[in-house]
């Protein structure tokens, strides 16, 4: 353990600061080099390790000569501090630079263990455990003037390198009072224009700010520190040429606008600090922050803005005085806009606080006639005032929209104009972009109070399960949907109504956005509404005027009609299909499509997805529809997989017999089966008959009552069973396995049950054969199951971690809330499915099962489509992600949760069993639903026991269910 | 034209368009990429960009290294917003060039262009700083939905073209043909690595071993499996580019021209994965760390690029220290466009260049691209080509991140008023 000290003259790594305790204060001996070495004193005497540091500027002279003997307890302390006591007086050293410390202390604790005669060594983390002497005593600070500055930078740069260090600093700093002295400093400087100084002041200040420290920061933006500080980052030496204007920007006083006098002093200051820290935060430091005083910065925000919505609120008079504003026909209009901004701000901060304290907040704006506040904002010419007025709403709705619906009812009962139809009015005419899709936002959440299933005890805290049901049961909601399809939902579509009869499309840019928007909202409400969407739609044509548009010329416009017959296709509803094939809605789009296909543009794919969505789901009616009208189109098609086996299927009458890859990939989906069956709306089919005739009661007893003309239904009905019975005769011979008892219930059923009946039968007919094939393969599935995928979570970089957690912040519920063996089932199949795709290639479009496209699969699951998510702003999210949010009570991501989103959830699992105890509401919106491709019903029948005991563990797995 | 041009030279300036302006171009914008298919076809030559990160300044320094856009042709993987100080800027940029120079400029879409990711990793926090509203967001997201999800480089020539202003070219022992050249920001030759023989693995390690290490990791033996057959036949070297990476639900390039594209990018199923989707040292496919994509191992890319004739897929996604990493026998590779990362990562970036094809393959490969449309993108490259297997040429050029000098203050704009 030997020390060769290397001269010091080549390199500064050993250069070194000596302090000496004096009267309880670290005195400076100066700045020098440090060696240590073993020195010869006496002849015939051993030589004696010494430390030794010779002066910077006078190499002569020594600073230091200190011999290590056994009782001077030399101690490293963090990396560049070495103290010891010689003569009862406590030395330090403080070393520029760590490496210089640590090779002078391999010699002095090499020499120390000689001492010892200890074998271990001396444990550096043991001897930073040592009290610190340095903590305790106030260490010094060179004078702050512009002579110091040098000297001042430096130490602070090295105290800043150790914990202890930034420790003493922040005493010493705020002892002396440095952050005050800056702005002299800075002018100082200024006056003789001395670029080094400041750019050692600007070095100096944000040493001090990083040191995050509270005190500190909370010195530096105080009144009388702050321009200092923000004087000296003016100059920063990174960016030698710039000098930023910080000091004008903060100093202009009347940027802090007042709308009421904030009588409390302390307030008002705390609205100013936060100002500035806001503004540190965001532009002075913004390069430059780290992460510990980025969060310094953002718990120091929080807390004043919590302080200052506190006293807000509670100030009664206050608030009085700002709502009074609104009432006074006097007050002048930039008084009212400014009174706008002002809750605007409340509600922006309040985003971030805790949702107790932000209900409070609201209930209180509300009781003051927050209502009446927006409705002069949303009105308002001036276009800032409408963004801010729906930024209140949309927060509002964000935090709770039952909270907003209840207020709706509120004004209905009072017979004042809903705010819907306020929200109404604004989004057809409004001409900013931004307030139009937040309009559109709102009114879909607003709206959306679809009955909904009793939520899954698992998934909901018992509270907010409570509340749910109360919701489910709230007469309010159906009072304001009924009044919207009453009154509003006319004048909200009467863009696309006018359409009828209209044969030249033309628009104004801006006429355009609005069918996105009507599209969006429409298709939220179809999926939400049930029967009163389908009369809406039926009453009104709205199907056809969507197929107007594909005439226009506008890509995007035609984009819009395929996306809503896409989602009418994606509701998988017997009723929609019909519509679908007897307004011949299909055939323009096989148009655009043909004319697209030449071009592989978006237009053509959102064609061929929706076909090919036709084709994966097996919906038959379409199919069927699609061949007898359109063969030759079809046939045109026929290169594609998709298009040839559409026709394929239907030549061949559901030819399930004779394709054999039809096997292979039955067994593959083996696992989704389970899951798929259990996703759907099904049930026992025990139960199935009787229930769905119970509901077509009350469905139409619906239609009855709501009007005359419902002629439709009945009338497909009878037409359509006659279509499918024609099609059994033929099915029969073609299935040879026959023999099950599920065949004369089938057989027996369509007679019995008048409408849907029949398809249902021939559902089946095609299911079974299905289901006795697959019989071949568990096994083999169930092999690749047994090995699950290896899981590789480990090395991920840094940054792709953090885009891990975006995800996980954004999806984790689905991930953790699932059992490993989901996951890993649910990887399996995607990798089998791979796999399967390797070896033959016609993979999706052979297999006859309906294997959604998972997207599909999940949209059709929460009742929800990617339609819809592709529209909505940022803070609408779409169902996994929000119930994530809900069940990890985010606090860095203020997504809030709609209880929209929440419902949707619980309403997109109308497969649960238990659903046989809810209302007839509940039954009736389940119905539609229900009537999904009779094959899972068979399987499920089938399956028997197997579903029950796969549905526990299904429903434990639903959010990553969706995996596939 | 003109105001085009305009906003061109303002954004270079690094200084934001009005919000006016900017709906004005989102607007041209989405007509523009209306017409594009999912997988757009681009002819070599091409210049092949990674993640950007709304890292301005070393954009512009990527234009400086890599020649500016109209004279040559871009394309870029995606992710050009959140975590750098200029994402409006970057994108803007971008998308002027796009709608100025649509057939000399490529974007595909990368997982953060989304709203969901937006509004997390800043160019939401953006969009509202610099405009006080979230309407520029809201544009930039509705233009994100129509952005094509890949793109296939056809014509890429399997020799590397001479770089320009670069006379004496040392040759390579025994006059081999070079397969990668690695060239410095000032375009001098830092490596070079001649093309295989007879696609022997022994010498993929080998060659790999310059300046700064393009770590080709593919692990001796572990690949060769499936490697035989990898790069069989296309003399162009049909290149697919996507953000992230495969998916189990995509076999065929063919099967990405289904999807309807424009949507938010979906949390799984094919779309999703191929924005968020990692190759991986594994067999087969792993669940992503990231809660999105999948993990694919060396033998899922090379039975993919395989079946749809490709010679090399190009991704991003991933930060790669070197700027650009070949992987599994480089039938893959990461390029990674935005330098000192977040400001701090200290790694350097890369661009990928593809030289054109003289031969005339590239015309005929062009034309097949759009008529097999439906047989797998290039599917009939293979059948029809007498010429040996050969990846194409690949020059990569490593940059830093733009002095800082050049940088300016990145701090945000203050609100001018406050109630609060």
């Amino acid at each position: 353990m030997m020390a060769h000290p290397v001269p010091h003259h080549t390199t500064d790594k050993k250069r070194v600061k000596v302090y000496e305790l004096r009267n309880n204060d670290w005195f400076d001996r100066g700045t020098g080099f440090c060696t240590a070495q073993f020195v010869p004193v006496q002849e015939n005497q051993p030589k004696e390790p010494r430390v030794i540091v010779e002066s910077e500027d006078h190499p002569d002279r020594l600073l230091l000569e200190t011999k290590i003997v056994k009782d001077d307890g030399f101690q490293k302390q963090q990396d560049t501090l070495i103290v010891w006591t010689e003569n009862n007086v406590d030395m330090a050293l403080s070393f520029q630079e760590a490496e210089g410390c640590a090779m002078i202390w391999k010699f002095i604790d090499g020499v120390q263990q000689t001492f010892h005669n200890v074998l271990g060594g001396a444990d550096d983390s043991l001897s930073e455990d040592l009290p610190m002497d340095l903590s305790t005593s106030t260490f010094t600070l060179p004078p702050a003037d512009l002579a110091n500055l040098p000297d001042l930078e430096n130490v602070m740069r090295q105290m800043s390198n150790t914990a202890n260090g930034r420790e003493v600093l922040v005493k010493s700093i705020m002892e002396h009072d440095i952050l005050s002295s800056l702005g002299n400093l800075v002018d100082m400087a200024e006056d003789v224009e001395s670029l080094d100084d400041l750019f050692r002041l600007c070095n100096m200040t944000k040493t001090m700010l990083l040191l995050n420290d509270t005190a500190i920061i909370e010195k530096a933006v105080s009144d009388d520190c702050v321009l200092g500080v923000v004087g000296a980052l003016e100059y920063d030496p990174d960016f030698p040429k710039h000098k930023a204007n910080h000091r004008q920007w903060l100093s202009n006083q009347t940027r802090f606008k007042e709308v009421v006098k904030i009588e409390d002093d302390n307030i008002r200051r705390k609205i100013q600090q936060t100002f500035r820290l806001l503004y540190l935060k965001d532009v002075v430091l913004a390069r430059i922050l780290d992460d510990p005083t980025f969060s310094v910065l953002n718990s120091l925000i929080f807390f004043n803005q919590v302080d200052i919505i506190n006293h807000i609120q509670t100030n009664g008079g206050f608030l009085n005085d700002l709502f009074s504003i609104f009432a006074d026909p006097s007050a002048q209009h930039l008084r009212k806009k400014q009174a706008v901004t002002f809750l605007h701000d409340c509600c922006a901060i309040a985003k971030n606080l805790q949702p107790p304290a932000r209900q409070n907040l609201y209930t209180n704006f509300l009781g003051h006639g927050l209502i009446r506040v927006i409705n002069f904002g949303l009105r308002d010419h001036d276009v800032t005032v409408r963004v801010h007025a729906t930024d209140i709403l949309v927060a509002m709705i964000d935090h709770d929209p039952q909270m907003v619906r209840h207020t709706i009812y509120r004004q209905l009962q009072e017979r004042q104009k809903p705010l819907t139809d306020v929200i109404i009015d604004l989004l057809l005419v409004e001409v900013d972009l931004g307030v139009k899709s937040q309009m559109q936002d709102a009114l879909r959440i607003l709206l959306d109070v679809a009955p909904i299933m009793p939520p899954d005890a698992r998934e909901y805290p018992p509270n907010q399960q409570r509340l749910r049901q109360l919701q489910t049961t709230d007469p309010q909601q159906e009072l304001l949907i009924q009044h919207f399809y009453e009154t509003s939902a006319a004048r909200l579509f009467k863009p696309l109504l006018e359409l009828e009869g209209q044969t030249d499309l033309k628009f104004q840019p801006m006429q355009e956005y609005i069918f996105g928007y009507l599209n969006d909202i429409l298709c939220s409400f179809i999926r939400q509404h049930q029967h009163r969407a389908k009369y809406f739609l039926i009453t009104h044509s709205l199907a056809q005027r969507f197929v107007q548009l594909l005439s226009c010329k506008q890509k995007h416009l035609q984009l819009v009609a395929i996306r809503f017959i896409k989602q009418l296709v994606l509701m998988n509803d017997e009723f929609y299909m019909k519509h679908i094939a007897e307004k011949q809605i299909l055939g323009p789009i096989l148009d655009v499509l043909l004319r697209a296909i030449t071009r592989d543009n978006l237009l053509c794919s959102a064609c061929l997805d929706l076909f090919v969505l036709i084709n994966k789901e097996n919906v038959k009616d379409l199919i069927k529809h699609l061949v007898e009208n359109y063969r030759e189109k079809i046939m045109a098609l026929s290169h594609m997989d998709t298009f040839r086996e559409i026709v394929s299927r239907y030549d061949q009458t559901e030819g399930y017999t004779t394709n054999p890859e039809y096997f292979m990939d039955e067994d593959e989906e083996e696992g989704p089966t389970a899951a798929e069956s259990e996703r759907r709306p099904t049930r026992p089919t025990a139960g199935l008959m009787e229930e769905q005739l119970a509901v077509d009661q009350a469905q139409e007893e619906y239609w009855n009552s709501v009007s005359d003309e419902e002629d439709e239904a009945p009338q497909n009905g009878p037409h359509r069973t006659n279509g499918t019975t024609a099609t059994l005769p033929l099915l029969k011979p073609l299935v040879e396995y026959g023999s099950d008892e599920e065949d004369g219930v089938a057989g027996d059923e369509p007679a019995a049950q008048e409408k849907k009946g029949g398809e249902d039968s021939s559902a089946k007919e095609n299911g079974e054969p299905l289901v006795t094939s697959t019989k071949g393969g568990p096994a083999a599935a169930a092999a690749v199951a047994a090995t699950p995928p290896e899981r590789i979570s480990e090395k991920r970089r840094r940054e792709e971690d953090e885009d891990d957690d975006a995800f996980d912040k954004l999806l984790h519920s689905k991930r953790r809330g699932s059992n490993a063996s989901a996951a890993h089932a649910s990887a399996d199949i995607r990798k089998k499915m791979g796999i399967s795709g390797d070896g033959d290639g016609v993979t999706d479009g052979a297999a006859p099962a309906p294997t959604p496209s998972s997207a599909d699969a999940a949209a059709e699951e929460n009742g929800t489509s990617t339609t819809a998510e592709s529209t909505s702003p940022a803070p609408t999210f779409s169902p996994a992600a929000a119930a994530t949010a809900a069940l990890s009570t985010p606090k860095k991501i203020a997504f809030n949760i709609s209880s929209k989103v929440k419902s949707m959830l619980g309403g997109g699992n109308p497969s649960e069993p238990k659903a046989e105890s809810t209302t007839s509401a509940e039954e009736k919106g389940k119905a539609t639903t229900t009537s999904t491709i009779g094959k899972e019903n068979v399987r499920i029948a089938e399956e028997g026991a197997e579903t029950t005991s796969n549905s526990v563990v299904e429903e434990e797995d639903d959010p990553d269910a969706m995996k596939d | 034209m003109s105001d085009l041009d305009r906003a061109i030279a303002q954004l270079r300036a690094c200084r934001p368009i009005p919000e006016s302006d900017v709906r004005e171009l989102c607007h041209k914008a989405r007509e523009i990429l209306i017409e594009e298919g999912n997988v757009v076809t681009v002819n070599a030559p091409v210049t092949i960009c990674g993640d950007i990160h709304g890292q301005f300044h070393d954009l512009m320094e990527l234009f400086r290294v890599g020649g500016d856009p109209p004279d040559t042709n871009y394309l870029f993987m995606g992710d050009f917003v959140d975590r750098g100080f200029y994402s409006l800027e970057t994108f803007l940029l971008l998308l002027c060039l796009k709608v100025r120079y649509p057939d000399r400029m490529t974007l595909i879409r990368g997982n953060h262009e989304s709203r969901q990711i937006t509004t997390v990793y800043g160019f939401y926090d953006e969009c509202y700083r610099k405009y006080g509203s979230a309407n520029v967001w809201r544009y930039c997201c509705d233009v994100f939905d129509y952005l094509a999800l890949g793109a296939i480089v056809l014509g890429a020539s399997n020799t590397i073209s001479p770089s320009a202003g670069e006379s004496s070219i040392p040759t390579t022992p025994e006059g081999d043909e070079v397969e990668i050249e690695v060239c410095n920001a000032q375009g001098e030759v830092m490596s070079r690595f001649p093309r295989p023989t007879k696609g022997t693995n022994n010498d993929l390690q080998s060659r790999t071993n310059g300046i700064p290490p393009p770590s080709n990791t593919g692990p001796p033996g572990s690949g060769a499996s499936g490697s035989s057959r990898g790069t069989v036949g296309n003399p162009a070297g049909a290149v697919l580019c996507v953000h992230g990476g495969l998916s189990p639900l995509i076999d065929k390039v063919d099967k990405i021209r289904l999807l309807d594209r424009k949507q938010e990018v979906p949390h799984e199923g094919a779309m999703c994965d191929l924005l968020w989707s990692d190759p991986d040292e594994i067999d087969g496919w792993g669940l992503s760390p990231r809660g999105a994509g999948f993990l694919f191992g060396a033998d899922i890319v090379k039975v993919f690029n395989h079946r749809n004739d490709l010679s090399l897929i190009a991704r991003a996604h991933q930060l790669v220290m070197e700027g650009f990493k070949e992987m599994f026998d480089a039938s893959i590779v990461t390029v990674w466009s935005a330098p000192n990362y977040c400001y701090r990562c200290g790694n350097v970036a890369a661009l990928l260049e593809l030289s054109e094809d003289d031969s005339g393959w590239g015309v005929l490969a062009r034309s097949n691209g759009d008529v097999n449309r439906s047989d797998g993108g290039g599917g009939g490259l293979g059948d029809s080509d007498p010429q040996p297997m050969k990846g194409p040429a690949r020059r990569y050029r490593v940059f830093q991140a733009a002095p800082q000098d050049s940088r300016g203050m990145p701090a945000k704009k203050p609100v001018a008023d406050y109630f609060l």
